[in-house]
C-alpha cells in the first residue's frame, strides 16, 4: 500500500497526499509498539484503523500528534518531511486528535470548552466565539447549544464538543480515536453522519476501532494493524467482516456463537430474581423484573436512562425508596452489598477502574476483593492467607487467559481486556447464581469479546442467571433469551430475542406502545 | 502454574530490585537538592555549608549518647508519623493526633497517680493502656461523624484539638492538680517510681556511655515493634487490606462489599490508639508529672514524618531518625556557628518538598516500565492456556 516510486521525483504522483508514514518505528523498552509503519493518508478520506488492543493503532495516531517522538522513520505531511513534537504543532500543520477519554472542564460551557487554548486575546468575544462555533455547527450538521454546560450534556454530545473543539482550530486530519466505544447505537449513526458531513467537506478522518461492522459502514480504506506491524490494508468493498478479524487476530474468529438452549427442568425451579416495582428518587420508576435460572435477561437503553441505578440496586450499592428484590425468594432489598453477594450474587460493573479493580493493587490482592473475610483467604483472627489467594489468583489469571506474567504487579497495568478478564474472573468464582453484567465488553477487542460472551454463556449454560445490560445492541441480540428496554427509568417493553431493531428502538426511546406488565 | 513459575519469580525480583533502587536514588537526589538549597542559605549568612553540615553530623552521631539522643527525639515522632499514615492508608487525614495525644497524656496522668497501688510491672502497661484509650476516644469522635454526617476530618479533629487543649487545662486545674501547697506551677503530683518507663541505658546495662540526661527509655523499642505491627497489619490482616483497598479505590472496594465505614471508622480508632503513646515520652520517661507546659507540636510533625516516610511503616522510623539528627543538630549549630537555629527547620521543608517531588517522578518512571512489562507478556505470551 506504500507508494512504490517514493524516490522523490514527482513525475507518478500528480499530489502528494495529505499524511506519508514511511517506516515509522517506536519502541518503549522491551515493546516495539509501531515497527516500520508505512502508510499513507489521503485527503478526503476516511481511513480506519483497525487491530486489537495494543496493535499499535493508538501510538501511530499519537506519534502523529506529537505525543510520542518516533525513534525511526519519518512523517511527511502534504509531501514535505515534518517533525512533530507536540499536540500544538500537529494544529499546526492541521492535525487533530481526540481522545477516548474527553478533555472537557464540566463546568464550562461548550463555547467556552471550545476556545479553551484558542481564545486569542486578553479579553474573549464570548459572543462572537458563540457564533462561530454555532456556524461550524451549522455546516457540519453538528446539533450543540453552545451556551449549554458540558455537564448537561449527554456523552455523545460531549464527543461533538471535542470534535468541534478541533474543527474550531482549522484542522484537515481528525484523528478519532475508538469515538463509538462510549456511545449508544443511535448517537454512533448521528457521528457517522457528521462524519460524512466532513469528508464530503474534504476532511480526512483517521478512524481507530476494533468494532467491524462500523468500519465496513463508515470507511473508504481500511489498514490492520497486528502486533505494531502494518499486516494488510484494503477497502470495505474487497472484504469481509470475518476476513478483518481473521487479519486482526491472526486465527479465524467466530462471531455466532452457539447459544446453549436451557435445560427445562431449570426453568420449573421458579424465578431466580425476582424485583417487584423497585423506585429510586428520579432515576428508577416501578421496575419490575424477574429472571429464571438458565436464563439471560438483556436490558437494552441508551446509556444514562436508569441502566446504571438498576445494577447498584441490584446488587446493594444502593438502597430502593420503594420495592423489593428477592433472590430465590429471599428478601435482600436495603441489604449490604456483602448480605447481596452472600446470596450468591457475582457483579461485573460498568466502570472497572471505578467499580471493578483497585488499580494502585496487585493482581492477587484484587483477585480476592469482596472474598477476603471468606474463611479460605482470611484466618479466624483476621490475618490473609496470603499462599491460597496467590493460589486463586494463578488460576484465575490461567483459567481467563490474562495476559500477564505475574500476579504481583498493579492491577494499572493490564490492558482494558485483561483487567476485564480479571473481573468477571473474580466475579464467576465460587459460581454464584445470580450474574448481573453491566457493559460487559465496553472497549474490548474482539478477542476479548469473544472470550467475555462465551463466559457468559456458559455461565447461564450452568443454569444460573444472567442479568445483561447493555448499550450495545449487538450484544444484547448476540446473547439474550428475553430483551427488556429501558427508559428514562421505566421498563418500556420485553421483547423476544428476534425481535427487530427497530422495534427495540422504539422501546429505548420510550415509544413503544408495548405494556411492560408482563415482564 | 507450575511450568510458568521460574520466569515470573525472576521477572517480579527485578521489579522489586529496580524499584528499590529507583527509591534511593530519589532520595539520594532529594536530599543533594536539599543540602544544595541549604548551602545557598548557608553562605548567605557567612558560614561554610560543609563546616554547618559536618557539625550536624558530628552532634547527631559521634557518641553513643549522641545517638540516644537521636532516637530519644524519634521516638514520638515514630508514634506520631505512625497515626498519621495509617490513616491515610484509609484515605484519611487524621490531623487530630495532636490533640489526640494530648488527651492520652490527662488519661495516663490519671492511670499513674489513681492506680498507684499496682506494681511497676502492671502500671506501667495501665499507664501505656490509658494513654491508648484516651486518644481513641478522642478519635472516636471525628471517625464518627465523618462516618455518619459526613462532616470532614480534617475540619472536626482541628476542633478536637481546640478542645483537648483546654480540657488537659481543665484537669491540671482541678481533679488532677498537684496537692503540694508550695508549687508555683500548674501541674500534678509526681507519678510514683512504678509508673516510669525504665530506661533504655539502665535496662540493657548502657549506663556508662548514655548519661541519665538522655531520657531514651524502652519506648523506642516499642516504637519499633509497633512499626512491625502496623506493617503487619496493613499488608498481612484482613483490615489492613480492606483500609487500602478503601483508601484507593473507594468505589471498587464498596462493590466489592467492603463497608466504607467501618473500615473508616476502625483504622480512626487504630491512629487514635497509636497517636497516644507520641506524648509518653516525655510524661513517663522524662517529667514524671503533668504539667501546663506540656511538649506540643509533636502530632503536626507526625504529618511530616509521615510524609518523609511515605506513609509506609519501613520508612517511617528512618524519617523520624532524620528528622531527630536535624533536632540534635540545631543544639550543635547553636553553639558552633552564628546561624539562627531555624536553618534546620528550613532544610527539613526542603528535604520534605524534595522527597515528595522526588518520589513521585521515581513512581512514575516505575509504572510506565511496569506497563512495558505487562505490554510485552500481552503480546509475545502464547495465546494456549
Amino acid at each position: 500500500m506504500a507508494q512504490p516510486d517514493s524516490d522523490g521525483k514527482p513525475a507518478q504522483r500528480a499530489e502528494a497526499p495529505l499524511v506519508a508514514f514511511e517506516g515509522v518505528t517506536k519502541r518503549f523498552p522491551g515493546v516495539v509498539a509501531n515497527d516500520s509503519v508505512d502508510l499513507t493518508l489521503e485527503a478526503g478520506e476516511i481511513h480506519a484503523l483497525i487491530g486489537e488492543n495494543g496493535a499499535g493503532k493508538s501510538t501511530l495516531m499519537r506519534v502523529l500528534y506529537g505525543l510520542y517522538p518516533p525513534d525511526g522513520g519519518r512523517i511527511l505531511v502534504r509531501g514535505e518531511e515534518v517533525r512533530i513534537t507536540s499536540p500544538r504543532i500537529a494544529l499546526s500543520h492541521g492535525i487533530g486528535m481526540v481522545h477516548q477519554h474527553f478533555m472537557l472542564v464540566d463546568r464550562f460551557t461548550v463555547a467556552e470548552n471550545i476556545i479553551l487554548g484558542a481564545e486569542g486575546g486578553t479579553v474573549i468575544d464570548v459572543g462572537r466565539a458563540g457564533r462561530s462555533i454555532g456556524d461550524l455547527a451549522t455546516t457540519y450538521g453538528f446539533s450543540i447549544t453552545p451556551s449549554k454546560r458540558v455537564e448537561d450534556l449527554s456523552v455523545g454530545e460531549q464527543q461533538r464538543v471535542e470534535i468541534l473543539k478541533a474543527l474550531y482550530r482549522g484542522v484537515d486530519l481528525l484523528i478519532l480515536d475508538e469515538p463509538t466505544a462510549v456511545l449508544t447505537p443511535q448517537e454512533a449513526s448521528d457521528l457517522f453522519g457528521n462524519l460524512r458531513n466532513l469528508k464530503a467537506d474534504g476532511k480526512t478522518i483517521v478512524f481507530i476501532s476494533h468494532k467491524l461492522d462500523e468500519v465496513l459502514d463508515i470507511a473508504d480504506r481500511i489498514t490492520v494493524l497486528r502486533r505494531g506491524k502494518v499486516i494488510g490494508a484494503t477497502r470495505p468493498a474487497e472484504t469481509t467482516k470475518s476476513k478483518l478479524a481473521e487479519m486482526m487476530v491472526g486465527r479465524p474468529v467466530l462471531f455466532q456463537l452457539d447459544k446453549p438452549d436451557t435445560d427445562s427442568d431449570l426453568d420449573s425451579a421458579g424465578p431466580l430474581l425476582e424485583v417487584e416495582n423497585v423506585s429510586l428518587a428520579g432515576r428508577l420508576e416501578g421496575v419490575t423484573l424477574s429472571v429464571a435460572g438458565g436464563e439471560i435477561l438483556g436490558i437494552a437503553g441508551v446509556e444514562g436512562n436508569g441502566q446504571l441505578e438498576l445494577a447498584e440496586v441490584l446488587i446493594g450499592l444502593r438502597t430502593p425508596d420503594s420495592g423489593t428484590v428477592r433472590i430465590e425468594g429471599t428478601d435482600v432489598t436495603g441489604r449490604s452489598v456483602a448480605g447481596v453477594r452472600k446470596q450468591g450474587v457475582g457483579y461485573v460493573p460498568e466502570d472497572r477502574h471505578n467499580r471493578g479493580l483497585v488499580l494502585d493493587m496487585t493482581l492477587w490482592e484484587n483477585s480476592c476483593l469482596g472474598r477476603q473475610s471468606g474463611k479460605d483467604y482470611s484466618s479466624r483472627w483476621g490475618v490473609l492467607s496470603i499462599r491460597k489467594i496467590k493460589a486463586l489468583a494463578a488460576r484465575m489469571i490461567k483459567q481467563f487467559d490474562v495476559r500477564t506474567r505475574t500476579s504481583n504487579v498493579t492491577a494499572a497495568t493490564l490492558s482494558g481486556g485483561n483487567q476485564q478478564k480479571l473481573i468477571l474472573a473474580r466475579e464467576l468464582e465460587g459460581e454464584p447464581r445470580l450474574l448481573i453484567a453491566a457493559q460487559p465488553t465496553r472497549g474490548l477487542d474482539v478477542g476479548a469479546i469473544e472470550f467475555v460472551w462465551k463466559q457468559i454463556l456458559d455461565h447461564k449454560a450452568a443454569g444460573r442467571a444472567v442479568v445483561l445490560i447493555s448499550a450495545e445492541l449487538d450484544e444484547i441480540y448476540e446473547l439474550s433469551d428475553r430483551i427488556v428496554t429501558i427508559y428514562e427509568g421505566r421498563l418500556t417493553g420485553e421483547y423476544p430475542p428476534d425481535a427487530p431493531a427497530e422495534e427495540l428502538g422504539l422501546g429505548m426511546t420510550g415509544r413503544s406502545d408495548r405494556s411492560a406488565k408482563a415482564v | 502454574m507450575a511450568t510458568a513459575a521460574e520466569p515470573p519469580a525472576r521477572r517480579t525480583s527485578r521489579i522489586r530490585y529496580d524499584f528499590l533502587a529507583g527509591q534511593l536514588l530519589a532520595l539520594g537526589g532529594a536530599f543533594a537538592f536539599a543540602a544544595a538549597i541549604g548551602s545557598i542559605i548557608i553562605i548567605a549568612y557567612n558560614e561554610n555549608p560543609l563546616f554547618v553540615y559536618a557539625t550536624v553530623l558530628n552532634y547527631s552521631t559521634a557518641r553513643v549518647q549522641d545517638i540516644a539522643q537521636v532516637l530519644e527525639y524519634a521516638t514520638p515522632l515514630i508514634f506520631s508519623g505512625l497515626a498519621v499514615a495509617v490513616a491515610f492508608k484509609a484515605g484519611l487525614f487524621n490531623i487530630g493526633v495532636e490533640g489526640q495525644y494530648i488527651v492520652g497524656l490527662m488519661t495516663a496522668s490519671a492511670a499513674a497517680l489513681y492506680l498507684d497501688f499496682l506494681p511497676a510491672f502492671l502500671l506501667v502497661p495501665a499507664v501505656l493502656i490509658a494513654a491508648m484509650a484516651g486518644a481513641m476516644v478522642w478519635a472516636s469522635v471525628p471517625a464518627v461523624l465523618k462516618v455518619r454526617t459526613g462532616a470532614h476530618e480534617v475540619v472536626t479533629t482541628i476542633m478536637m484539638n481546640g478542645i483537648a487543649i483546654s480540657l488537659v487545662a481543665w484537669a491540671i486545674l482541678n481533679p488532677l492538680k498537684s496537692t503540694g501547697e508550695q508549687l508555683v506551677d500548674l501541674r500534678t503530683n509526681l507519678f510514683p517510681e512504678e509508673a516510669l518507663m525504665p530506661s533504655f541505658a539502665g535496662t540493657f546495662g548502657l549506663e556508662s556511655v548514655i548519661p541519665i540526661s538522655v531520657h531514651l527509655t524502652l519506648l523506642f523499642p516499642l516504637a519499633l515493634i509497633a512499626c512491625a505491627l502496623v506493617w503487619f497489619f496493613l499488608f498481612r490482616m484482613r483490615l489492613g487490606y480492606e483500609v487500602r483497598a478503601v483508601g484507593s479505590s473507594s468505589g471498587s472496594a464498596e462493590a466489592g462489599g467492603i463497608s466504607i465505614g467501618a473500615a473508616q471508622v476502625k483504622v480512626f480508632l487504630i491512629s487514635g490508639a497509636l497517636a497516644g503513646l507520641v506524648g509518653l515520652n516525655h510524661l513517663i520517661g522524662d517529667k514524671g508529672y503533668l504539667g501546663s507546659n506540656y511538649e506540643t507540636g509533636l502530632g503536626f510533625a507526625g504529618i511530616a514524618v509521615a510524609f518523609l516516610g511515605r506513609n509506609h511503616p519501613g520508612g517511617i522510623p528512618l524519617a523520624a531518625v532524620l528528622i531527630g539528627i536535624l533536632l540534635r543538630g540545631q543544639d550543635g549549630i547553636a553553639i558552633s556557628t552564628e546561624l539562627p537555629t531555624e536553618i534546620l527547620i528550613i532544610l527539613q521543608g526542603v528535604l520534605i518538598l524534595s522527597v515528595v517531588i522526588a518520589y513521585e517522578l521515581v513512581q512514575r518512571v516505575l509504572r510506565r516500565r511496569m506497563q512495558q512489562e505487562v505490554a510485552v507478556t500481552e503480546t509475545t505470551a502464547p495465546a494456549e492456556a
